[in-house]
């Protein structure tokens, strides 16, 4: 298992590096540099003193100097400074933005799994009645939504015209700490992040339960007077998990697609936001330092879902 | 418990918890007024540094003061930190007296202050966005702690007015930190103090800047605690928390203005936005040399039907870079639509041998929907006569990145362009994007354009120190701009804030790079 680890661990590094260098080489393909992102057109600024600007920030030296110059200083754990926030550096920025982003993941996904698995569970218990159709048919409508869709609409419904929830940000601007302000501003953007996932879940929880269902060792238990409830949640849902423990895992790189468009529209301060702002305002340092993270976390967890994996499965063997 | 209990149990707490934990973000605080001060064009979210600010003076002018300020019609200066000031005869020295004021850390604001900024607004090193607008300041004395004298090379019509937006920095908390460090620095985010009404508390990052009443503000104690200032990604999340209640005021779409107009809440702003909109045509692409292809462009799109079916009546035809009246002649061309016109021009001028209905690029950086629907009425009225563009929308930085490029740029990238430019309340500010003297790299004369006799018209325009005079010179600018069409100048629009109607002496007008203007912050309250 450790040898596992480490070899997945060594690729997972090699394969930052080559997203730097990818993120890197893309950025400066696009056009536009964080100088010009700076200036409005309607109040323009000379080219000379744009170019003041670019030769204090670096952005004139050759690329593979600027580049190498970046990862020498990241792998010592310096990502530089913001270009856009001036005197911000790049690693508490991106730090500070994690824990906001898994709060709002975790949310997320706990809600769809708690939903997800319940609704599988009763859609399969309850084949074709209409409880069954009727979660089908949301399932299928959270599937093909959108995640700017529900975004827009549930802050359009929930915050702008019932006021249940704030419209944005983690905290009342100014109000200090508190656990229920910042519960009050989660609950929103971590339910509608969670329709996509609860939706996929839910099907592929349905699907693999009923499988499970006609297996000979449900019909035995079921034959042996064992009770429908402890059949299903004992013997059936333990083994249909499997599948959905696989899915859980490899949704959560697109959970992080769904959650840039949901921090975007609530204005929720994680990484998903900073790296749109920074694509935006054309912040390198930021946009590196960021995929950089992301790209880590990614890999990460993509790794502990193997290892789960292993550990729910005895029979599955990591080498 | 079966599996349905379970459910409906875990429904209903879920249910429950969320509706109890949604109340306590709801309250308002009346000591306090929260708005979206930086949305929109003339905001500038996360920039503190007011030598740098291209726009978002709305903002910094509540915690900073220049010398002079607008006043909130912007119509004429007024005194800020100068209580009066005066011109010598000969035009080449101002004379500045200053107010009694402390800076928000108690120490004293001297002339020192504003000698110290005045040389570092000049000094490019210090990443300054004004040095080459002061150019013209050959020193500044400060005789005594009340008094400035700034002298220059020669008259400068136009400096009073870079001068009402050059905040005054502290010496005292800036001296020390080299001019070339300034611009990276992290006191304008962290420790920023000023003489305004309001002094800084907190920045969160891209959440949010939060400043507190200045007890000994010149003017008396602000009427509100605390002001907010929240960022959103766009207008539209600003008007989500607008119309959650959640913030006081934004600017907003023109089409947002509309809805909220009728809503007894909220109290709409609205006024000229000062930017000229215009279709540029490219000088050094070749297609644009006859000036009668350029009238045909007037003559080809019907700016009034767009201005009402699509700005709401909410814009002003602008036959040159300007509409206010005193800059513009009765008797210039008014280009009315006339499509059969525009053909025999384009005939003339030999339209089918120049380009003929060959596709010409249309760039643009703006890319709202209003944009969209002007761009494609335009092409829709433009194809009538014959010419064919077609519109590509990108964003800010890759439109400055295609026209600003190092060098010679590709014409082919922006042969045409639909954009805007600042022209007042200093008439002198359109000058940067059409004098011959600001061609690339000395100025902002992306289009390229060469017209000697408008160039001529600026500088006389400049040159002249007479306030009366300067109006007749203001207006041979646009009498030659009229005539040779640099541009297709197309209209001046409206811009709207929303406010709450909760905000008591609450002042906000749509000026260009959010001004500043005299909106004495230190009166804003909110009704109980």
């Amino acid at each position: 298992m450790i040898s596992f680890i480490a070899r997945r661990l060594a690729i997972g590094a090699l394969m930052v590096l080559a997203l730097s260098v990818l993120v890197f080489i893309l950025l400066r393909l696009a056009p536009g540099d964080p100088i010009d992102a700076y200036v409005n057109p309607a109040s323009p600024l000379s080219p000379d003193a744009m170019q003041a600007l670019r030769d204090r920030l670096g952005l004139d030296a050759p690329l593979p100097v600027q580049y190498f110059g970046w990862l020498r200083a990241a792998v010592t754990g310096d990502l530089g400074f913001s270009i856009q926030r001036v005197g911000v550096p790049v690693l508490p920025l991106v730090m500070e933005r994690i824990g906001p982003t898994l709060l709002l993941m975790a949310a997320g996904l706990a809600i769809a799994i708690v939903v997800g698995i319940s609704a599988g569970i009763i859609s399969a218990v309850r084949r074709n009645s209409p409880t069954d159709i009727g979660f089908s048919v949301l399932a299928f409508v959270g599937i093909s939504s959108p995640a700017f869709l529900t975004a827009l609409l549930g802050l359009y419904f929930f915050s702008v015209q019932l006021r249940w929830a704030p419209s944005g940000g983690m905290l009342t601007p100014g109000a200090g700490f508190s656990l229920g302000d910042l519960l009050a501003h989660l609950v929103l953007p971590a339910c509608l992040l969670s329709i996509g996932h609860a939706a996929l879940i839910m099907r592929y929880m349905r699907a693999s339960l009923l499988e499970v269902l006609n297996q000979d060792y449900v019909r035995t238990a079921r034959a042996k007077g064992v009770r429908e409830f402890f059949v299903i949640v004992k013997h059936a849902v333990r083994n249909a998990l499997l599948p959905v423990i696989t899915l859980i895992g490899s949704t959560i790189g697109i959970a992080v697609g769904g959650a840039i468009f949901i921090e975007s529209v609530f204005n929720w301060p994680g990484m998903g936001l900073l790296l749109v702002n920074a694509v935006e305002t054309r912040d390198y340092p930021v946009i590196m330092g960021a995929t950089l993270v992301i790209g880590a976390t990614v890999i990460v967890v993509n790794l502990l879902t193997d290892i789960t994996y292993a550990a729910v499965d005895p029979r599955i063997q990591v080498a | 418990m079966t599996l349905k209990t379970m459910t409906r149990s875990l429904a209903l707490a879920a249910l429950l918890g969320a509706t109890a934990l949604t109340l306590p973000a709801m309250a308002q605080d009346p000591s306090t007024i929260t708005g979206g001060f930086d949305v929109g064009p003339g905001g500038f979210q996360g920039n503190f540094n007011p030598l740098a600010a291209t726009s978002g003076l709305t903002w910094l002018s509540v915690y900073y003061e220049p010398l002079v300020i607008y006043n909130a019609e912007l119509t004429q200066l007024e005194g800020a930190l100068a209580s009066e000031w005066s011109m010598s005869e000969d035009q080449r020295e101002i004379t500045f007296t200053l107010v009694e004021e402390t800076w928000h850390d108690g120490e004293a604001f001297t002339s020192a202050d504003v000698k110290f900024t005045l040389e570092l607004a000049k000094n490019a090193a210090a990443g300054s966005v004004f040095a080459a607008r002061l150019g013209s300041i050959t020193s500044v004395e400060a005789p005594d702690d009340r008094t400035v004298v700034v002298k220059l090379s020669n008259p400068d019509t136009g400096l009073l007015s870079t001068l009402a937006q050059v905040m005054i920095l502290p010496e005292h908390a800036l001296k020390d930190i080299a001019p070339e460090e300034l611009a990276t620095s992290t006191w304008w985010a962290t420790t920023p103090i000023g003489t305004g009404p309001y002094k800084f508390t907190q920045y969160v990052t891209d959440q949010y800047v939060e400043l507190a009443a200045d007890e000994d503000y010149r003017n008396g104690r602000p009427l509100t605690d605390r002001l907010i200032n929240r960022y959103f990604d766009n207008s539209a999340a600003a008007v989500a928390a607008l119309r959650a209640g959640e913030i006081d005021f934004t600017y907003v779409e023109p089409d947002d203005a509309a809805t909220l107009a009728d809503n007894a809440d909220y109290r709409v702003i609205e006024g000229a936005s000062f930017v000229v909109n215009y279709v540029g045509f490219n000088h050094m692409f070749g297609l644009w040399d006859d000036v009668r292809v350029r009238k045909a462009f007037m003559h080809a799109i019907d700016r009034q039907a767009i201005i009402e079916s699509l700005y709401g009546g909410a814009a002003e035809a602008a036959n040159c870079g300007y509409v206010a009246d005193q800059l513009v002649p009765a008797d210039i061309d008014q280009y009315e639509y006339d499509p059969e016109k525009a053909r025999a021009l384009l005939a003339e001028a030999g339209w089918s041998e120049i380009n003929g209905d060959k596709p010409i690029t249309w760039l643009t950086y703006y890319n709202t929907p209003l944009a969209a629907n002007v761009m494609a009425a335009t092409q829709a009225m433009l194809s009538q006569v014959g010419i064919n563009v077609v519109p590509r929308v990108v964003d800010t930085p890759t439109y400055n990145g295609i026209v600003y490029k190092e060098g010679t740029p590709d014409w082919n990238e922006f042969p045409l362009v639909y954009a805007g430019l600042q022209n007042g309340p200093n008439p002198a500010g359109i000058n940067v994007g059409l004098n011959e003297s600001q061609l690339p790299p000395n100025g902002a004369n992306i289009m390229r354009v060469q017209i000697r006799m408008l160039s001529a018209a600026f500088d006389a325009a400049l040159g002249e120190t007479d306030p009366v005079a300067a109006e007749a010179r203001w207006q041979d600018v646009c009498r030659v701009m009229n005539a040779e069409l640099p541009w297709a100048t197309m209209w001046v629009a409206n811009r709207y804030g929303v406010a709450s109607n909760d905000l008591v002496d609450f002042v906000w007008t749509p000026a260009p790079a959010g001004g500043p203007f005299a909106s004495h912050p230190e009166k804003w309250s909110k009704s109980e």
